[in-house]
């Protein structure tokens, strides 16, 4: 399944270090491998790649993003129905919920931990009711 | 692309640690074993039917005890965050399953199986710890003896690091041998525990099994078996995705489910459920429980919505199954009226995937701050149920009761049936340190249940159930143990409706309230989506509630195989009770595996689970017609006053009829030895 690193993979441990699956093995500047069982596609690996060297899943080269562009989750608090299911899909544990709304005693999910989030959008695709849009921070709602 | 993930809803294989020598397989189960018993507790039914062996000690090595998450949890279906803990019970011998919310049910699904599942017994304490590519069982030596609550702060300090990176120093953690890589990694990890408290330690056949520092999977004794096992908590950390065949269109099913939940008009006064109850006591008719009400009910307030309701109607039993709801009439129940418990609620709870949120987080005085909100069951049964008016002291009982991982439903009877026997001379003030067990004593009930989590004097006694204890005091004591095969029953009477009556009987598991009833019949609105079913009209007689009839088994027969759907999928019994037109629990079962199955033949599955789980009874050598319920439970005599006043439940017509809708022996409840071999062939 999944995502694959090619022979171009110089060791830089930067996918193995964001990899939130443990998926990725490797010593430092020899080629990593990518174990089909542990991988969730979750993509990080490729958009942290300076050596295009991650395949996709559709065996196209992933395309490296800087972290400043990564999309990340916005919530339509009006929407959401504070199932959880969003930080419970999240594999690095970047959401938590929290009492958000005046005179509501329901809580809300948010972006705790921002530096963790690999703008995968697990909780997006997961989320039953779509109120989670993945966004650039200056894009807006 | 490159290959593909299995998309099916399930997981496709379950994780077996032998706690004896250590070792920790996982085994793939064939696509059939899910076709014929879904995932869940029909998964939980199939494994430990082949591999606990006859006449097992259920706290002995060779018992093995299987925590199982549900085939939808994880899909994008709603309502289905339930785990479900099975093993043979210690406390009635037979089929043991308790089930559980939170946020256990997706973790076991994040670690790549449907079950993990231990046999033998540690020579130490430990505790499994499993994330994406490890499952180890490490040494839980420092935290044996640590309540409930304790234990999964311990796990959560040592398995979540926070941003500052603070680690514990402590040098008996494993991970000091982590690199500084690993570490990095560390910090993003959370954990999701299930743990015994002390009660589980000391084996108490009461025990049950916690997560979310309160939430519990408490019936049927199964924390006593994790704690025969020294095992001390399951502590989880994996990351796998959960595929469905086709999760938009679970999706969908789950908006048009999700519209319905949203729908909450406005609500009386807590106070004014009380008359709610009264009206339906006094009415000579029953109007079917459309279960929306229910739902609005539950948003607003929690399962302690039902208190004064349940206690006017005569939902619930009062002093020990001896009292009425003229005993505990509308003065003396008030203090447990509805907002008593929304006005400490600082947050509303949700389990996994529920957009309902019937739990809560309470700040309460006292010796604990805050605890979960308490369930209907344990505010009747440390209330009416032991006459004690005192909301104060539930609160602090039941964070007590959870820490200590001991079961509010059974703890509230085991008091009961001491102060009775207490006011029969059977108990003496010599047997408790000089305190006077009289009813609804506050100080009293709790240091009872001080004495029995730790097993301390006649707390020893009690701490394994009314039907132990009955037979240390002597047979004059048995009319006060009210049971279901050794298992204490729940706030709902049979006599009321005798469905309880009946589920309390007949199931594998004796003594739990919520494989079915009529009301739940009526809630499920199964007959708008299963043909053959008895329909039920807006309006029907109270009398003929009583007479058992071919419809009321068949009604019975359609709860035992609806319950095992929603237990095999995760479903939550309150999402359910909304109708199966508006949670359409069918349609998201065939979306997420990609069957094509009709209602009908999710029902047949239903029915083999409940052969299979019959068929480990007979296994054990369990009399299946022993387990029922006798005496005043049921009505006899009825009773002389109250809104039960001259009822009785023909229990015995009515187990005869549901055996033999399933084609079983009539007089014995045991299936032919074709059916047994048709279910355990698979």
């Amino acid at each position: 399944m999944s995502f694959f690193i090619t022979k171009e993979c110089t060791g830089c441990m930067a996918c193995l270090l964001i990899c939130p699956s443990q998926a990725i093995k490797g010593e430092k500047k020899e080629p990593h491998t990518i174990q089909d069982e542990l991988c969730i596609d979750c993509g990080a690996c490729g958009r942290v790649c300076a050596f295009q060297a991650v395949l996709d899943n559709f065996g196209d080269i992933a395309s490296r993003i800087p972290k400043k562009d990564w999309d990340r989750p916005v919530f339509n608090l009006d929407t959401c129905i504070s199932c959880n299911i969003c930080t419970d899909t999240c594999p690095t544990n970047a959401l938590e919920s929290k009492l958000q709304k005046p005179k509501n005693l329901h809580t809300y999910p948010w972006l705790a931990r921002e530096k963790d989030c690999i703008a995968c959008g697990f909780c997006a695709l997961e989320c039953p009711v779509d109120a989670i849009e993945m966004k650039k921070e200056n894009e807006g709602i | 692309m490159r290959g593909s993930h299995r998309k099916t809803g399930y997981m496709g294989k379950i994780m077996v640690v032998d706690l004896s020598n250590g070792t920790i397989e996982t085994e793939t189960i064939p696509h059939t074993v899910y076709e014929s018993f879904l995932s869940g507790m029909g998964l939980a039914a199939h494994v430990l039917y082949h591999r606990i062996p006859e006449g097992v000690d259920p706290l002995g090595p060779d018992n093995m005890l299987g925590f199982v998450s549900g085939l939808l949890t994880g899909t994008g279906s709603l309502f289905t965050g339930r785990w479900m803990i099975a093993s043979k019970s210690p406390l009635t011998g037979t089929w043991g399953e308790a089930n559980c919310g939170g946020n256990f049910s997706p973790a076991i699904k994040r670690c790549g199986v449907d079950g993990i599942f231990f046999k033998g017994t540690s020579p130490k304490p430990v505790y499994l710890y499993v994330d994406d590519n490890r499952a180890e069982l490490r040494d839980a030596t420092l935290i044996w003896g640590k309540d409930t609550v304790e234990t999964e702060e311990y796990f959560i300090e040592k398995h979540f690091l926070n941003e500052d990176g603070f680690i514990r120093s402590d040098s008996s953690l494993q991970d000091n041998s982590l690199n500084e890589k690993e570490l990095k990694k560390y910090r993003r990890k959370k954990v999701a525990v299930a743990c015994i408290g002390p009660s589980g330690e000391k084996l108490s056949l009461i025990s049950g099994v916690s997560t979310d520092k309160g939430r519990m999977a408490a019936r049927s004794g199964l924390g006593a078996v994790m704690g025969s096992k020294r095992l001390k908590a399951v502590v989880l950390s994996g990351t796998r995705r959960i595929h469905p065949h086709n999760r938009e269109e679970i999706k969908r099913l789950s908006r048009i489910c999700n519209r319905w939940v949203q729908f909450q008009p406005p609500l009386m006064p807590g106070f004014l459920t009380a008359p709610v109850g009264a009206l339906m006591r006094l009415m000579p008719w029953v109007m079917t429980q459309d279960g929306l009400l229910y739902k609005i009910f539950l948003r607003k307030w929690g399962t302690v919505s039902m208190n004064q309701i349940s206690v006017e109607m005569g939902d619930s039993p009062i002093k020990n199954w001896k009292g009425t709801s003229s005993d505990w009439g509308f003065f003396k129940s008030l203090s447990s009226n509805p907002d008593t418990f929304t006005e400490k609620e600082t947050q509303k709870y949700h389990c996994y995937s529920c957009p309902l949120g019937c739990g809560g987080i309470c700040k309460t005085t006292g010796k604990y701050q805050k605890t979960h909100k308490p369930e209907y069951e344990t505010v009747l049964s440390l209330g009416g149920f032991v006459m004690n008016k005192d909301m104060d002291i539930i609160f602090q009982l039941n964070e007590m009761l959870n820490r200590a991982g001991m079961d509010t439903i059974s703890a509230g009877h085991v008091v009961a049936f001491a102060m009775e026997c207490y006011e029969n001379g059977l108990i003496t003030k010599e047997d408790t340190d000089g305190v006077p067990l009289k009813w609804g004593e506050p100080d009293a009930i709790t240091w009872l249940i001080e004495k029995m989590i730790s097993r301390e004097g006649i707390g020893d006694i009690l701490a394994d159930g009314v039907k132990r204890a009955s037979m240390h005091i002597g047979e004059k004591s048995t009319t006060f143990a009210a049971h279901a095969g050794g298992q204490e029953l729940a706030m709902h009477d049979g006599r009321n409706d005798p469905g309880y009556a009946l589920h309390y009987s007949v199931e594998a598991a004796p003594g739990r309230h919520t494989y079915g009833s009529g009301i739940y019949y009526e809630m499920y609105q199964l007959w708008k989506r299963v043909k053959g079913i008895p329909k039920i009209a807006p309006f029907y007689s109270k009398k003929s509630k009583y007479v058992p009839d071919k419809k009321h088994a068949r009604i019975g027969k359609a709860n035992s195989e609806f319950m095992n759907i929603m237990n095999g999928s995760g479903v939550c019994m309150f999402g359910g009770f909304m109708g199966a037109n508006r949670i359409r629990i069918f349609d998201w079962l065939n979306a997420a595996t990609g069957w094509n199955h009709t209602p009908e033949k999710y029902m047949e599955i239903g029915s083999q689970i409940q052969t299979l789980k019959q068929a480990f009874n007979i296994k054990q050598g369990v009399e299946p017609s022993t387990l029922a319920l006798k005496e005043r439970v049921i009505g006899h005599p009825p009773q002389e006053k109250g809104a039960n006043k001259g009822r009785s439940v023909p229990l015995e017509t009515m187990m005869e009829d549901y055996w033999e809708l399933y084609g079983w022996d009539k007089k014995t409840g045991k299936p032919s030895p074709e059916q047994i071999e048709a279910v355990s062939r698979i």
